[in-house]
């Protein structure tokens, strides 16, 4: 029979299998492997509770100090694979972080498309006039003579027709009565809003209008947008055009630029005036300047007090009612934010240009 | 409207150009250019001829000692007047550019030396001539500049009269704005026509009184014909014809030059009729009668309309009133008597011929515009004495004038109130009076207080046909005092906004440029070729686009009924400048006619709808991403319906779309609506429209959107889901769509998600008309965990499905 172990033997041997355990995972480089060795040393049949087996045959004052031999080994083994496990994940954290990418490569992933510039101006503008409460209005482009002309103050064999030049198409069928043409501004978009409700009536109108002009300023199709704003007589003034037509320029192309209200004529308005602001590049400056001719000043689009004939041709009464329109090309504002010099190239469609105004 | 401002000089003492241009813009007369005449002749001056000789070994050169009032210098010339000692020459120094370019040397000639150039009217831009050099009054100062010499000095600016200030058409018009802009006053040129009678003395001419009678009193208010007799016809002296040079009128003869020298000093038109050709020296205004012709100035014989208002004489029409003379009665040469006719005509009645017949003159115009009829007879009268002047004639008597019912005079009343009320300006009675006193406008009445408040009441002066009512006399007060006087305020108008523009348009642009599309802005109007390429069925009202009447040209005289063109057009640029890879969108309206019986059926159905446009190579990674396909149009179209509805477009092919590939095509729809199509275009339209490669379209509607339901939320399950994969070879040409809805079907109520893994036809490696698919199939319960079991029954269920229903064999 063997030899019954004494308690040092035992505790020799115990301490010698921390020992062991130690220099047998310090070898080990993963975490299975080193729960592996765990399980040799602490599993049911591992080696530190085989070892403990023999417990049961020492004395109960020797069989405690074995034991707490035996905790401290146990608790050290878990402490060693532990700290064993904690040193491999960081080293395996380390060599992450020692991953290097170019970052100078290109980004992955479809490009965004984007907005015409054009669309971008006109939002910014309705927005503008959005938080000043105007809503915004649309019409038709194909209008009538009625709608474009007559029901604005310019009636047929008048001299001011003669100020825009205009498309007319061709009648659909012989003996078609009205006059069909393209509408020459978006004031149209007035006389339909006022004929349709009663003031007040506070709008903008973007859109699409046409003329017949074709040079390097011009194109025969342009985008407009206008202004209505009628109210009762001493709701609205002449004064509260200008200080609107100021806010939005100051909103739209910075706070240093300033407004000219020039005396002007448009069948439609009365008091009549073109408005000028400050050049944007030599902000108002003038001498020297080449876009403004050194006036220090550009003409940016018309405005005026609605006229009486305007408001008696919509069924308002113009002893009760008041109020201003005004009209801007929102090609020439968006030429002027973003500096593009001829109006044609707003219509090509060049990829190369659209993708400068993300 | 040209204006000379040393002809404005003779009204008013104005300060320079550029402050009378700055005032007259501020007060609406925009002066949009200022020329300065005879700046390019600096450096061509007076010089005195102080001997000359023939070149030796030249048949035709001289050689000339000039004296330029400081110094003497020898210039050789081959023109053949060179004058003789003592004769004036104009000379331009060395170092002088003329006009049209030439710069000028010293130079030699046959070894002789030459300092600068003898100079004829062609060199210097004045005339045609180039028979001779010019040769001046031989009292011309020498060294004197040949602008001042031949009094070509002259500022002209150039005003945009606006079609409300016919009355600023004249140098009298402007010089009354001058007048009043400076507070200068306005020296009116007094004619002595008594004197111009000559009494009853011998030098006085027999009266003529020209019979005259008036028809129509609403189309001429007033007609006044003069005789001057004797006349001698030549050109006009130098003074007059460099007033109408300034202005940019050709000189013609001293009569003719008058009549327009007054209309562009007051406004009046004038015409000259030759007495001796006006049957029965008579005149007659009346409306032309059905069938009735005059062959005009210009010699083209004019179809008159009824209605057209005409001259006549004793016999027949000799002049469109207010628009052109007739060729009979013109005067001419041999004229010996004149007949001057000053009249006013209505507007409208001006217009409309002169529109009609294409015949828009200054003269027109003013008519056009209103001329002052009470200023007929002044305008008459300063002709007459011009006449006298420079045709040598005698005024025959004070002719006829007819001015059947004169103006009363019109008084318009003032509410300050409602000035301060339309300006957002309280200007002072004081002032007011003071501003519109300056334009001529008389208060009259005075100041009344009432239920109105302080009442102002103005006399409106003729010549201001544009002022009938109080909002023009508040313009007026507004222009005057300056718009820069006005305060800038913000108004107190709310009104809770009821629209904000097209949500749907605008969200559909977000989607498409998010879907890397770039967004055009094409014309609405297209070559009509485009659109019959884009092809349309012979019964679509798209096959027949509302035509422009006048266009600019035949490639924009179609009223688009389709946004491909304008797309096209843009790819077309794209590819001609070697850019390749293209992906545009546009967001419109189309054009479409409407039926006869429609409401309004003049004016176009306007849809508005999104179009795309696909060509090259989709985005790669570090190398090529590939040729697009039918699916990366596919794939727009589905973030475009899907980002405006929440819902997943149905595409279902389509082979008869003309414009669109018959293999390659698909309608779009959703919720019952169909949108438009998407699919190759067609190769044939492809070459049509200019454009190279494979390209990709899609055309869908945007007004069946705009009452799309808001999105509803679906709770998402809280149950894990089981997959199941099924793969299996299946006939070639049944369509992804098919199978799914089978295995929709089969799946029942557990199957929550299908997903197509795989399509793959490589040929030899599926049996001959199969393809291989595999998909994925998820099922989940919102109530509970599913089963192993329970799933596998449902998915044994679909694979039976697909083997019974679409003969699928399994993999």
């Amino acid at each position: 029979m063997s030899e019954s172990p004494t308690s040092e033997s035992l505790i020799t041997e115990l301490d010698e299998l921390g020992v062991a355990f130690s220099a047998e995972i310090a070898a080990l480089a993963s975490e299975p492997d080193i729960r592996a060795a765990q399980a040799r040393y602490l599993g049911k049949k591992g080696r530190v509770s085989e070892a403990l087996k023999a417990l049961g045959k020492l004395d109960p004052a020797a069989r405690k100090a074995v034991g707490e031999v035996g905790n401290r080994v146990k608790s050290g083994i878990e402490a060693a694979v532990s700290a064993r496990l904690v040193a491999l994940a960081d080293a395996v954290r380390q060599a992450d972080l020692a991953r290097v990418v170019d970052v100078t490569l290109p980004g992955r992933g479809a490009r965004l498309g984007t907005l015409h510039p054009m669309t971008q101006a006109r939002r910014e503008m309705e927005l503008i006039f959005a938080e000043l409460g105007y809503e915004v209005a649309t019409g038709p482009q194909v209008e009538s003579d009625f709608h474009n002309f007559e029901a604005l103050n310019i009636p047929k064999d008048h001299p001011s027709r003669d100020m825009q030049d205009t498309f007319y198409l061709s009648p659909l069928w012989s003996g078609a009565a009205t006059e069909t043409l393209l509408r020459t501004h978006t004031s149209p978009v007035q006389a339909r809003t006022m004929l349709r409700q009663p003031p007040p009536v506070k709008i903008i109108a973007p859109g699409a209008v046409y003329r017949r002009d074709d040079d390097p300023t011009h194109s025969p199709q342009f985008m407009q947008i206008e202004g209505l704003l009628v109210d009762r007589v001493g709701k609205v003034s002449m004064a509260d055009l200008k200080g609107t037509l100021l806010h939005f320029v100051r909103r739209y192309l910075g706070d240093d630029l300033q407004i000219r209200l020039r005396p002007s004529f448009f069948p439609f308005t009365e008091p009549s005036a073109e408005v000028d602001m400050s050049c944007v590049f030599c902000r108002g400056a003038g001498a020297g300047c080449r876009l403004c001719k050194g006036t220090g000043f550009m003409e940016i689009g018309g405005s005026g007090m609605v006229d009486p004939e305007v408001f008696r041709a919509v069924g308002y009464d113009p002893e009760e009612v008041c109020g201003f329109a005004f009209g801007m090309g929102i090609d020439r504002m968006a030429m002027l934010k973003y500096r593009i010099d001829d109006i044609k190239t707003l219509y090509e469609g060049d990829v190369r240009v659209l993708r400068q105004f993300p | 409207m040209k204006i000379s401002m040393r002809w404005l000089a003779e009204w008013v003492a104005v300060p320079d150009a550029d402050q009378t241009a700055r005032a007259l813009t501020e007060r609406g007369l925009e002066v949009e250019g200022i020329e300065r005449r005879g700046d390019n002749l600096a450096g061509v001056v007076v010089a005195a001829v102080r001997a000359r000789q023939p070149v030796a070994g030249s048949d035709h050169l001289t050689l000339v000692e000039i004296f330029d009032g400081v110094s003497v210098h020898q210039v050789v010339c081959g023109a053949p007047n060179v004058p003789a000692p003592g004769g004036r020459v104009a000379w331009a120094r060395p170092g002088t550019t003329l006009p049209g370019g030439l710069s000028i040397g010293v130079r030699e000639l046959r070894g002789v030396r030459s300092a600068g150039m003898l100079c004829s009217e062609q060199e210097l831009g004045l005339g045609d001539s180039h028979d001779g050099i010019i040769v001046l009054e031989a009292d011309a100062e020498a060294g004197r500049e040949i602008a001042s010499e031949l009094m070509l000095r002259d500022v002209v600016l150039e005003v945009n009269v606006t079609p409300n200030r016919g009355d600023c058409l004249s140098h009298l018009g402007i010089a009354r704005e001058a007048s009043a802009a400076f507070s200068l006053p306005l020296t009116l040129p007094r004619v002595d026509f008594a004197a111009l009678l000559g009494g009853a003395g011998a030098g006085a001419a027999a009266a003529i009184t020209p019979p005259v009678a008036i028809d129509d009193v609403v189309g001429c208010p007033r007609y006044q014909a003069r005789v001057i007799d004797g006349v001698r016809v030549g050109p006009s002296p130098l003074w007059l014809r460099r007033r109408l040079e300034a202005v940019g009128v050709r000189p013609i003869s001293n009569l003719v030059d008058v009549t327009n020298y007054v209309m562009f000093d007051r406004g009046q038109p004038l015409h000259a009729f030759d007495h001796a050709r006006v049957a029965g020296g008579a005149i007659a205004v009346r409306r032309a009668r059905a069938g009735e012709t005059l062959v005009t100035l210009d010699g083209v014989t004019r179809q008159l309309e009824t209605g057209d208002l005409l001259i006549c004489d004793a016999e027949r029409p000799i002049a469109l009133a207010g628009v052109m003379g007739g060729k009979d009665s013109e005067v001419s040469e041999g004229t010996t008597r004149v007949l001057l006719e000053s009249a006013c005509f209505e507007p409208r009645a001006v217009r409309v011929p002169a529109k009609r017949l294409g015949l828009h003159s200054e003269a027109s115009q003013r008519f056009e515009l209103g001329v002052d009829v009470a200023g007929v007879d002044a305008s008459s009268q300063r002709a007459c004495a011009l006449l006298v002047e420079v045709a040598g004639g005698r005024v025959a008597g004070q002719g006829s004038d007819l001015w059947p019912r004169p103006l009363e005079p019109l008084m318009i009343p003032l509410r300050r109130a409602r000035l301060h009320a339309v300006l957002g300006l309280d200007v002072a009675a004081p002032e007011v009076r003071r501003l519109l006193g300056g334009i001529e406008l008389g208060e009259a009445g005075g100041g009344a207080a009432g239920a109105d408040g302080e009442v102002l009441r103005f006399q409106i002066p003729t010549f201001r046909t544009d002022l009938t009512r109080e909002v023009d006399l508040i313009e007026e007060v507004a222009r005057l005092c300056g718009l820069d006087k006005l305060p800038a305020t913000l108004p107190s108008v709310s009104r809770a906004p009821a629209r904000s523009g097209d949500r749907v348009a605008e969200r559909a642009r977000e989607l498409l440029a998010a879907a890397g599309l770039h967004e055009i802005l094409s014309y609405s109007f297209v070559a009509p070729a485009a659109l019959a390429a884009r092809g349309f069925a012979d019964d679509d009202r798209r096959a027949r686009p509302r035509r422009v009447a006048n266009p600019l040209r035949l490639e924009q005289s179609a009223m688009r009924t389709a946004i491909l063109p304008g797309l096209a057009a843009a790819l077309a640029h794209n590819q001609a400048q070697r850019v390749h890879d293209v992906r545009l969108f546009e967001v419109g309206p189309l054009f479409l006619p409407r039926a006869q019986g429609a409401d309004d059926p003049e004016l176009c159905d306007e849809p508005w709808v999104a179009g795309g446009l696909l060509a090259g190579e989709r985005d790669g990674w570090l190398r090529s991403g590939g040729p697009l396909d039918f699916f990366d149009a596919r794939g727009v179209v589905e973030a475009l319906v899907h980002g405006l509805t929440g819902h997943a477009p149905t595409l279902a092919a389509t082979s008869v779309v003309p414009w669109l590939h018959p293999g390659v095509a698909a309608t779009v729809s959703v919720l019952g609506r169909e949108l438009g199509v998407v699919g190759e275009v067609h190769p044939r339209v492809r070459d049509a429209l200019g454009l190279t490669g494979v390209v990709f379209a899609f055309e869908l509607g945007l007004d069946p959107l705009r009452s799309a339901p808001p999105a509803q939320l679906t709770r998402p399950g809280r149950f894990p889901g089981s997959s199941r994969d099924v793969s299996c070879f299946i006939g070639v040409d049944i369509p992804a769509a098919r199978v799914q809805s089978v295995l929709a079907a089969a799946g029942g109520a557990l199957l929550a998600e299908v997903r197509l893994l795989e399509d793959y036809r490589e040929a030899g490696k599926v049996p001959a008309g199969q393809k291989s698919m595999l998909w994925t199939l998820t099922y989940r319960s919102p109530e509970r965990t599913l089963t192993d079991v329970e799933v596998d029954a449902a998915h044994a269920g679909v694979v039976a499905a697909l083997a019974s229903e679409l003969s699928a064999t399994l993999r």
